[in-house]
């Protein structure tokens, strides 16, 4: 099997021509149609055979030359079926392409199809997409976390080495450690948004899901970059975030705020976070424990902004120029309402219900203004933390992976599923999770490692030793 | 019982694209083809800013004496309607690129409250189902909002009308109201105290003459319910042209709700100094200082006012007035010129007219060596003809000599010849005079000034 190989190996095989793309297509395709996981909502099959049959005529030009890669649905497409996991989108072709999908493109990746999502990120569990829930590709029992459930499903299964997500309040690095795989969410800006359905603009970033440290850092350098198609993405240069990785980390400093070592973190993740602790300071790390201010605010922070931004960004789906539109109605108010009340699930109504609540006369300013003022707050500690360390690290999540229906009838407990990845957004900052272990029923752990702006580099240092740390231990 | 009203005014900006999408900035083009992914709110399309409408924006703010607010965002107002694509509209309610303004009218000053940047919507076209031109929709507008300080029509129409010109003047705008790249909604009040009344809107109206019947229709109106003890509700209205009234269309809901925040797609604006003077600066001049500039070079004030509302003409006249006489100038651009373009409904640019030509015209007149008759006969030829107009003077025989010497002696040579005539026009014949004063100019060939060569025919007879 080759997508189970190191891709230097693959890069190896392919430049040999020992390999074509096209075996790794197939093999991509034949996995996904034995998975059972829900992964995809839609497959790329006709074209990806065609760009792999395309790609046989070009010089193998990167480490990412022909290698399958899968889309999570609220990535917009050309020519194929993007969703985001909605009724109301069921049938959505879109016409243009994200700018993301652009440089998958230009790196000679080959798509082969939409992963499986909460509709509209609005979840944790992919239990709100209306295309079902995704499995857990380690315990089908459980859930794959979420809203980015079937692109870190479908890596931690082996159906592709590559996919693209997104994070708003932790939606990239919640799976990626539920299901074991490398997630990073960029400093928001280093990745264009243009293409990105809109949940919740401010927070809204695309990062890569992949399985190991390096491949994730290549494919944040195809697809990092100022677009001027989106006026909040950044002019900062676009490093090699390889550079860094395999570096000792002796001297690095790391903080870890006790607010991610609290009571509410099980022992099992405790644990496991504190031997992973203690290793690092034996290669030579200086690991601090520190309090950051405002942390305990950023779930209602969460539900303000972007609840607010949403209840904005979701306005457009009414039934007049694209996606669902019912056919029988009285007049414009009734298609609005009778369109609306179809196309979304009852999470994404409960979130635009409480966005628009917010931002609804006098509430604006008792509950949107406010919390602006907080999160500014809230990102100065952060940056006051990077003054003085290079990294935070911590427990992605407070627990595993959970079973399903947990969080169903409780609209309140799937944001704590956020708790500690939620802050990361709110400061615009960049951070991954990588898996450092199982607990007793082998549920893969996630560690956070949370850097400062534009650092992403120096995430990945930290990664790849942990990387290494976990070889060595098997 | 008083009156008070405020106006405000949405102005289409001249620019090439839309304000936040690529889009060309054409609305009359064929139906929806000015038009992308931006303008239709595709799913995942994010807003640009188009700087040149910043710039526009910038300039009437200045123009309209405004301070500036030199960090802006641009805020969402949320609110459901077809023509309006992504459910909400991105404008500016926090900070207005300009605040606390005026504009001068001729008896006081207007007090302009904010002016901001935002986008059109689509048109909507009801015929038996509501259709969506989207070529509008992302057109930049600014709006122009003032306090409620005009007392009457008179004032409301002077400050449309200076409004107007002053954007004009800017090159921002067509501001054409019947065209709609100028809508005017107004809103009126009256009350017998020093508190303000009720207001009703009027709103949409299509011409400043239209604005000011409505404004005084509805200060009777109101003045006439309020006299019946009638209460006031806040209402919105609109102008019917053909009754010349104003007609109800809904009574104002308690609090619209347009649930405003932070564009969070758009960072902020940050206008700094430098920029703020460059293009304070460069503003082109405005009406009040060509108004001056002209009355300073004696043209006359009814030249003036039709120099100023014309602009193809303005502009035509500042681009000779440092070359001649300003004042010859203005008078044939306003005269034959403009009658000409008139009676043809065309502009300059559309004629055969070119600044050397209308220079040496203007020139030729000042220094009398042609006469009215002859410049209005040239004048006709340079708008439809490109023949220098050198060639044509001497082609046309047209050189008047005014050289006193010559003529001098060529009236002494018909003095000499007609020895009869003289005796008569000292016996007091005045037919006499008009016979030796046809002799000179036969003898001339019509070439000599009539007006020097009778004045010089006086003065030799005198002393004779």
């Amino acid at each position: 099997m080759y997508l189970d190989l190191d891709i230097k190996d693959i890069n190896k095989l392919l430049k040999m021509k020992k390999i074509k793309p096209i075996d790794l297509v197939n093999e991509a395709f034949d996995k996904i149609e034995k998975s059972n996981l829900n992964c995809f909502i839609t497959l790329n099959k006709e074209e990806a055979i065609k760009k792999a049959i395309e790609l046989e005529d070009k010089e193998v030009d990167n480490l990412l030359f022909g290698l399958p890669i899968a889309i999570k649905d609220n990535i917009v497409t050309k020519n194929l079926r993007t969703t985001a996991a909605s009724h109301m989108l069921e049938d959505f072709i879109p016409i243009y392409d994200a700018t993301v999908i652009k440089k998958i493109n230009d790196a000679n990746m080959i798509i082969i199809g939409k992963t499986n999502m909460d509709e509209f990120a609005m979840g944790s569990t992919s239990e709100t997409s209306y295309f079902g829930p995704v499995l857990n590709p380690i315990d089908n029992s459980k859930v794959a976390g979420g809203s980015s459930s079937g692109s870190a499903a479908c890596v931690a299964a082996g159906l592709t080495r590559f996919s693209l997500a997104s994070d708003t309040g932790g939606s990239i690095r919640q799976p990626s450690s539920f299901c074991g795989v490398v997630g990073l969410k960029p400093t928001y800006g280093r990745v264009s948004r243009f293409g990105l359905i809109s949940f919740a603009s401010s927070l809204d970033q695309i990062g890569p899901i992949t399985k190991t440290v390096l491949e994730n850092a290549l494919l944040l350098n195809v697809i990092s970059g100022y677009d001027v198609n989106d006026l909040t993405s950044s002019k900062e240069i676009v490093k090699d975030y390889t550079s860094l990785i395999g570096k000792d980390i002796s001297g690095l400093k790391i903080a870890v705020p006790n607010y991610y070592m609290s009571d509410v973190v099980s022992i099992s993740v405790k644990n496991k976070i504190l031997s992973i602790i203690d290793i690092l300071k034996s290669k030579g790390a200086k690991v601090d424990y520190i309090d950051i201010p405002y942390l305990e605010y950023a779930i209602p922070l969460y539900q303000i902004i972007a609840l607010a931004e949403a209840s904005s960004n979701l306005a457009r789906y009414d039934g007049v120029r694209y996606g669902l539109k019912v056919d029988d109605y009285k007049d414009i108010n009734d298609l609005y309402k009778k369109t609306r009340t179809l196309g979304f699930g009852d999470e994404v109504k409960r979130r635009i219900m409480i966005g628009t609540y917010i931002l609804s006369g006098e509430n604006a300013k008792n509950y949107y203004y406010k919390a602006l003022k907080v999160r500014k707050s809230l990102t100065d500690a952060f940056k006051d933390v990077f003054l003085k360390y290079d990294l935070i690290i911590g427990p992605t999540n407070t627990d595993v992976a959970y079973n399903f229906n947990v969080l169903s009838n409780d609209a309140l407990k799937t944001f704590y599923d956020d708790l500690l990845t939620i802050p990361v957004n709110m400061a615009g900052l960049p951070a991954l999770s990588i898996k450092i272990g199982e607990n007793e029923f082998n549920l893969p752990i996630g560690m956070h490692i949370i850097g400062s702006y534009f650092c992403e580099d120096k995430i990945y240092q930290l990664a790849s030793m942990i990387e290494k740390i976990r070889e060595d231990v098997k | 019982m008083k009156a008070t009203i405020g106006i405000e005014v949405h102005v289409e900006l001249k620019s090439m694209a839309k304000v936040f999408s690529m889009s060309k900035n054409d609305f009359k083009d064929s139906t929806n083809t000015n038009i992308n992914v931006i303008d239709l709110a595709y799913p995942g399309t994010l807003p640009r800013l188009n700087k040149g409408v910043i710039e526009s924006a910038l300039k009437a703010a200045l123009a309209l004496n405004c301070k500036i607010n030199k960090v802006m965002h641009f805020d969402r107002k949320n609110y459901f309607y077809p023509d309006l694509p992504k459910g909400y509209q991105i404008t500016e309610q926090d900070t207005p690129i300009g605040y606390d303004g005026y504009i001068q009218i001729s008896n006081k000053k207007i007090e302009i409250e904010r002016i901001h940047i935002e986008e059109d919507t689509c048109k909507s076209i009801h015929t038996t189902d509501t259709l969506l031109n989207f070529n509008r929709a992302g057109v930049p507008l600014i709006e122009i909002v003032t306090k409620p300080c005009m007392k009457n029509a008179d004032e409301a129409r002077e400050y449309l009308e200076k409004l107007r010109e002053t954007l004009l003047y800017l090159g921002v705008s067509d501001v054409k109201m019947e065209e709609g790249s100028m809508r005017c909604d107004i809103n009126i009040s009256v009350s017998n105290t020093d508190t303000l009344g009720t207001k009703c809107e009027v709103k949409n109206l299509n011409s400043i003459s239209n604005a000011y019947a409505a404004i005084n229709y509805e200060i009777n109106r109101q003045i006439s319910e309020l006299e019946k003890g009638n209460v006031i509700k806040e209402q919105t209205r609109r102008y019917d042209e053909a009754s010349g009234k104003t007609i109800l269309m809904r009574y104002k809901e308690v609090g619209n709700d347009y649930r405003y925040f932070p564009e969070p797609d758009i960072p902020y604006v940050i206008l700094d100094d430098d920029y703020i003077l460059s293009i304070k600066n460069n503003l082109p001049i405005l009406s009040d200082e060509l108004r001056l500039e002209y009355k300073k070079l004696s043209i006359n004030d009814n030249a003036i006012n039709t120099i100023i509302s014309n602009r193809d003409i303005g502009n035509f006249l500042q681009s000779v007035i440092k070359n001649c006489n300003p004042v010859i100038a203005a008078n044939l651009l306003t005269g034959d010129i403009l009658s000409y373009l008139n009676k043809n409904i065309i502009k300059i640019k559309d004629t055969k007219l070119n600044t050397e030509n209308f220079i040496k015209l203007v020139n030729l007149l000042d220094s009398n060596k042609i006469s009215n008759k002859q410049a209005k006969e040239l004048i006709k030829i340079i708008l439809e003809n490109d023949d220098d107009i050198d060639d044509l003077v001497i082609k046309l025989n047209m050189i008047q000599i005014s050289d006193d010497n010559f003529i001098i002696d060529l009236i002494d040579e018909v003095l000499k010849e007609n020895e009869d005539s003289i005796k008569d026009y000292k016996e007091g014949h005045d037919r006499a005079l008009k016979y030796l004063m046809g002799q000179v100019m036969k003898k001339s060939g019509g070439k000599i000034n009539p007006q020097r060569a009778n004045e010089i025919l006086l003065s030799r007879l005198s002393k004779i």
